[in-house]
């Protein structure tokens, strides 16, 4: 699992609930700082989440994303289903984790 | 195995390697995230702007946000869609995020996001026909973004 990436996943009757927090500042470009000065847009962009290998949720995001991003979503499913997330941001480093339904 | 063949299969297997899988989806487009006002973001992202409103989606967000760097925002259809957009419009950037569905996902999303002000949030759907569209009004007691 990625250190800025944390993700549980918990299936009840047949349904799985997916949290997911990325650790990532979610800069939109419009924040000045305590100097008056523009912060740099920074934030993430793509995400793509595969369950067992095959495409579950493909995401485009932009910068009205909160900061650490916390995000749920839901699929059917079964415990020791294995999923797999990247998230890309707009400097274009990845974020990925990989983890087992519980 | 022939030299050409082995040369042959080996160029085959060096492209499929290059295929990433970010390259089997749609790329992050940057229309769609463009700072314009509501309705060419919708043009923008969905190609109309003419969108049916529907009770079948419920927006789940609190009425008053007290932190709007951080507002929880649940979507939830009845019907099972493909395409999942969420607006809020009066942001710089209507268009939070667009979600495509695949295999067994539920029509079923939830994000923290940021507002700049007091503003209708509009959860639009592609059910496959057609976009539907419903909308609730979040009151920010400050700016964020």
């Amino acid at each position: 699992m990625s250190d800025g990436v944390r993700m549980v996943a918990r299936e009840e009757n047949g349904i799985v609930s997916v949290k997911l927090v990325i650790l990532h500042p979610s800069e939109s470009g419009a924040r000045k700082d305590e100097n008056g000065n523009l912060v740099p847009a920074h934030f993430l962009k793509t995400g793509i989440v595969h369950l067992n290998g095959a495409p579950l949720i493909d995401l485009q995001l932009g910068p009205s994303v909160s900061k650490d991003p916390f995000l749920q979503f839901r699929f059917e499913g079964k415990k020791g289903d294995v999923l797999t997330m990247t998230f890309t941001d707009s400097k274009n480093v990845q974020f990925t984790t990989q983890g087992n339904v519980q | 195995m022939k030299r050409r063949q082995f040369l042959a299969s080996g160029i085959m297997f060096a492209a499929f390697l290059s295929i990433r899988p970010s390259r089997l989806f749609a790329q992050w487009s940057s229309d769609s995230f463009k700072q314009v006002p509501l309705n060419e973001a919708f043009r923008n992202a969905l190609g109309t702007a003419d969108i049916e409103k529907t009770d079948k989606i419920t927006i789940v967000a609190p009425p008053i946000a007290t932190d709007a760097s951080s507002v929880p925002v649940e979507i939830i259809s009845a019907v099972k869609g493909e395409r999942l957009f969420l607006f809020v419009e009066k942001n710089l950037t209507p268009l939070v995020f667009s979600c495509n569905y695949h295999g067994s996902a539920l029509p079923w999303f939830a994000l923290n996001i940021k507002m700049k002000e007091s503003s209708m949030l509009h959860a639009v759907l592609w059910d496959g026909r057609q976009y539907i569209m419903s909308s609730v009004h979040v009151v920010v007691l400050a700016q964020a973004c």
